[in-house]
């Protein structure tokens, strides 16, 4: 593999250009910054080159042709990750938003395959009109790409009831890090064979990059009903979600938010009516056949009022519904104009832990003198506990980063994941050995190597480096020590410039 | 020393001598997949037990050797389940159906295993304890191992304990027989307006005159369905399919002699294609009044499955025909046609089908996980 200085950056931009043209390769370090943050401001590194191919065909050349020069790079869709995944630490980023042709659809076995740069939203609205929809929803759903959300295995509200990427990806066309194009899986759905599919799936960006691929589609649902129940205690709210889950109702969605978030909305563009004196709301999703619906939103209301909510509100129509929802959508967006930037974590905890792990939580946030928000998709015990804070001030800096490793650490114990959705990539890499063996993690990295033998694929996210028993072997073979990566805990502090601080805030608020 | 610490020490002694492994649950399946030469079988059927279960979470941590059945009685009491009803009996293992990827007639509205499965260990071919995912329902941590050892028969790794995702349990749960001894057409008329309504069953199957007949639905071709959910989801969804169609209700045990089809089964293909390829053929496969061959259709699925028993060869090859207007149609759709041979006599199976993990990815992935080829060796071929 070609060390990062060595390469000769014009020689190959000009390369690179010869496949994509001129003004699709982008080499001069002022427009390269717009490339130097995913989602999560706090982590910057700035790359060397950027390359844009408009078709399947330039992608492949363009990875051909980093393989005959063994250059290693970063696929990069839209760049909303929240785990530093897509970013490409002095090497080539292979951004892929131009990849947007919806191949084909087929209206009768509802599936559709698309290039990887599609955006989310935008398949969407393309088969909206058929009665269909694709089901996984991520809150970013107007910016990211299909292909990101492939790679990072991404949920949403709605993945409570319908489930996340991996349960709607039949098969995809993928082109290895040696260039090589191979076909995962299968479009009729089931086949034999290791569900390399499956493997691919959550590899953000190792494996090699998704070029096509085929999704189910979801029918309409008939009937769709949005409570809004809010409560005048973080546990009651807690406790009433425990207790919709246990009913065995499984709600569309089931999101929470609690007082500070629910102000900062409030007092944003965003506003969506939530009660501003609430401590915490829920909003719940109903979804199916018009009579199962109704019988079961009965239950889920009994449910609210019995656990103490002090009022359940139904959206009377589409718009309501729609403000409702911005709210939870948005709500990121406006906790990005509190402070320049904003910490995100993804831990996945037992649902009938909630309750105690907000009360940790809060206690956390008092220790260490910061205030944590939550917004989350509670259904699914997927916490979301967000800081809004300046990295420029290192005392915060410094209190943020602790408070988020304690509440890591308070997840962790409770038998929880580190990440639901949003990726290990370079943010979460020092956790892994909290959760993962020794030979679990050296299995996943044996994995990676069957498809990136030289590791040149997003080098040095997910698993650590360290960690990996034969890339060791060749490290000390070379008379290298093993290699040892930084391990951020939280975001670093971060060098914000005036330019990508603007980029930032346009990022967010595009939700 | 724990279980799997056994499991470890077992597969060690076999990288040791060089000796390979069968790995068996209950052994209720052991004549599926291709032959393996193994000189020792290490069994799971004895390593079962809830390892945690808290109702409230909905999820469910057992060791491997766990029967469904098990699994059914645990759940049963808080009033939860494990929508997964593989074909054969209830007493197979739950590592066997993940290490198998079995699924039944529930997949059709509760997913397969795949979709079911939210984290595992296992032993991998070194005699190394790996885990994958985690016990929580939702979880990105780590590339998929979960997903790369549901369906990899054994060679990667002995599946040694898993963690399910759990629902609850419907209020209402009931299922229903439709005899289909109309015309092609109003058998093509009436599977077109089941696919093109609301109705969102738990289970669909189409039965020809053969299967219908070993589960006393009559010598007719017959449409199964269960509705389930709270009351009011069964009662539209069953007012909707009786103005289309007459049905007559059936118990439930219907779906256990259904799933046992397969008893004593010499062959069983199952073949997956879109699902619409279905609604054009699957009249006219189901009409065949003489049927020799067993022959059920998950038209949501898009999945056919075919069941001979003895006859051989000869056999074998009605079985093929009968799949293949389905399997290569001219329509112009391109591929997206697998057809899986679950089950075959010995000596046919070097005839017709290679080994499905040839691949150089697969490969790769087999020769890191088992390099000295101990687990299961040729049961997905060389
Ligand atoms: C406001 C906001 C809300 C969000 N809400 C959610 C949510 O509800 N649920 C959720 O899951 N996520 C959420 N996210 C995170 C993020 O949007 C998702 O992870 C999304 O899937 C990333 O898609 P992207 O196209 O932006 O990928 P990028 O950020 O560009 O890349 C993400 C990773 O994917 C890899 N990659 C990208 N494209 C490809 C490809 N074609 N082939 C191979 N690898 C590729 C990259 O290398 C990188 O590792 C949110 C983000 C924001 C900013």
């Amino acid at each position: 593999m070609t060390p990062p200085s060595q390469l000769n950056a014009s020689a190959v931009a000009d390369r690179l250009a010869e496949i994509v043209g001129d003004r699709h390769v982008l080499s001069r370090q002022s427009e390269l910054l717009v490339y130097n943050s995913d989602g999560l401001p706090g982590y910057r590194r700035q790359p060397r080159l950027a390359v844009f191919p408009g078709t399947r065909d330039e992608a492949i050349a363009v990875v051909r042709l980093l393989a005959d020069e063994g250059l290693p790079f970063v696929p990069r869709g839209a760049g909303t990750g929240l785990s530093g995944g897509a970013l490409a630490d002095d090497i080539i980023v292979v951004g892929l938003h131009r990849l947007k042709e919806i191949i084909s659809l087929d209206i009768d076995n509802r599936r559709a395959t698309v290039e990887s740069g599609v955006v989310n939203l935008r398949l969407n609205k393309y088969v909206a009109p058929y009665g269909l929809l694709y089901a996984p929803d991520p809150s970013s759903e107007a910016a990211c790409t299909i292909g990101g959300n492939v790679a990072e295995n991404a949920g949403g509200p709605h993945c409570l009831k319908y489930g996340v990427t991996l349960n709607h990806v039949l098969a995809m066309t993928v082109v290895l890090p040696s260039g090589e194009v191979v076909d995962l899986g299968s479009k009729s759905g089931e086949h034999d064979g290791y569900d390399l599919r499956g493997a691919f799936i959550g590899s953000e960006g190792c494996f090699g990059l998704a070029l096509e691929i085929t999704v189910k589609l979801t029918p309409r649902p008939q009937t769709v009903r949005t409570l809004l129940a809010d409560f005048m205690s973080v546990d009651e709210a807690a406790r009433v979600t425990s207790a919709i889950i246990a009913s065995g109702i499984v709600p569309a969605a089931l999101e929470f938010m609690d007082g500070p978030t629910i102000r900062v909305v409030e007092s944003s563009i965003y506003a969506a009516g939530y009660p501003k004196d609430a401590e915490a709301i829920l909003l719940i999703e109903l979804d199916g056949l018009e009579a199962g619906v109704s019988a079961d939103l009965e239950v889920v209301r009994q449910v609210c009022v019995e656990g103490g909510a002090r009022n359940v509100k139904v959206a009377r129509d589409d718009a309501e519904r729609t403000k409702l929802w911005q709210g939870r959508k948005k709500a990121f967006g406006a906790m990005g104009r509190l402070a320049p930037h904003l910490i995100v974590q993804d831990a996945v905890i037992p649902r009938t832990r909630l309750s105690d792990i907000l009360e940790t939580i809060h206690a956390i946030s008092e220790k260490y003198g910061v205030v944590v928000c939550n917004v989350f998709h509670a259904g699914d015990g997927n916490l979301h506990p967000n800081i809004a804070y300046s990295a420029d001030d290192p005392d915060e800096s410094e209190r943020v980063h602790s408070a988020m490793v304690e509440i890591m650490r308070a997840c962790i114990d409770a038998g929880g994941s580190i990440t639901g959705e949003h990726g290990v990539g370079l943010d979460k890499i020092g956790y892994m050995e909290a959760i993962f063996s020794e030979t679990s993690l050296n299995a996943m990295c044996a994995l990676r190597s069957v498809f990136d033998p030289d590791r040149r694929a997003n080098p040095g996210k997910v698993v650590p480096v360290h960690s990996c028993r034969e890339w060791n072997a060749v490290a000390s073979a070379r008379g290298a020590a093993s290699v040892r990566e930084p391990m951020p805990l939280a975001a670093e502090p971060a060098r914000p410039s005036a330019r990508s601080r603007n980029l930032e805030s346009d990022l967010w608020e595009d939700r | 020393m724990t279980r799997t610490e056994a499991v470890v020490t077992t597969v060690r002694e076999g990288v040791a001598g060089r000796t390979p492994l069968r790995i068996a649950g209950r052994g209720n399946w052991l004549s599926a997949g291709r032959p393996v030469s193994a000189a020792k079988t290490l069994s799971l059927g004895d390593d079962s037990g809830v390892v945690s279960y808290v109702p409230g979470d909905l999820t469910l941590t057992v060791r491997a050797g766990s029967t469904l059945a098990e699994i059914e009685r645990v759940t049963r009491e808080h009033d939860q389940w494990l929508p997964l009803d593989p074909f054969g009996s209830d007493d197979g293992t739950i590592g066997a159906t993940i290490a198998t990827a079995s699924a039944g007639p529930l997949a059709t509205n509760f997913g397969l295993p795949r979709d079911l499965l939210l984290g595992l260990e296992f032993v991998n071919g070194l005699g190394e304890v790996v885990r994958g995912g985690g016990r929580v329902v939702k979880n990105v941590a780590g590339f998929d191992l979960s997903r790369l050892l549901t369906g990899s028969w054994g060679t990667l790794g002995v599946i040694t304990e898993v963690t399910l995702r759990l629902y609850a349990r419907p209020k209402v749960d009931r299922s229903f027989a439709v005899s289909l001894e109309g015309s092609e057409k109003s058998t093509t008329a009436l599977l077109r307006t089941v696919a093109a309504s609301q109705l969102a069953p738990f289970a669909l199957e189409l039965l020809n005159g053969a299967a219908a007949r070993s589960l006393g639905l009559g010598d007719s071709a017959a449409l199964l369905i269960r509705l389930g959910g709270n009351a009011p989801i069964v009662e539209v969804q069953l007012k909707a399919l009786s103005q289309v169609a007459r049905t007559e209700e059936v118990e439930q045990s219907t779906w256990t002699e259904f799933r046992e089809i397969d008893r004593g089964a010499e062959s069983v293909i199952r073949i997956s294609t879109l699902p619409t390829r279905f609604l054009g053929t699957a009249a006219s496969i189901l009409a065949d009044t003489q049927p020799r061959v067993v022959i059920s259709i998950n038209p949501r699925r898009g999945v056919m499955r075919l069941v001979t028993s003895g006859g051989g060869e000869q056999e074998l090859m009605t079985t093929v025909d009968a799949g293949i207007p389905v399997s290569f149609p001219t329509d112009g759709q391109g591929a997206g046609t697998s057809v899986i041979f679950e089950k075959l006599p010995p000596e046919v199976w070097p005839v017709v089908s290679p080994s499905v993990v040839s691949d150089p990815l697969s490969r790769g992935i087999k020769n890191a996980y088992d390099p000295h080829n101990i687990l299961n060796p040729g049961i997905l071929g060389d």
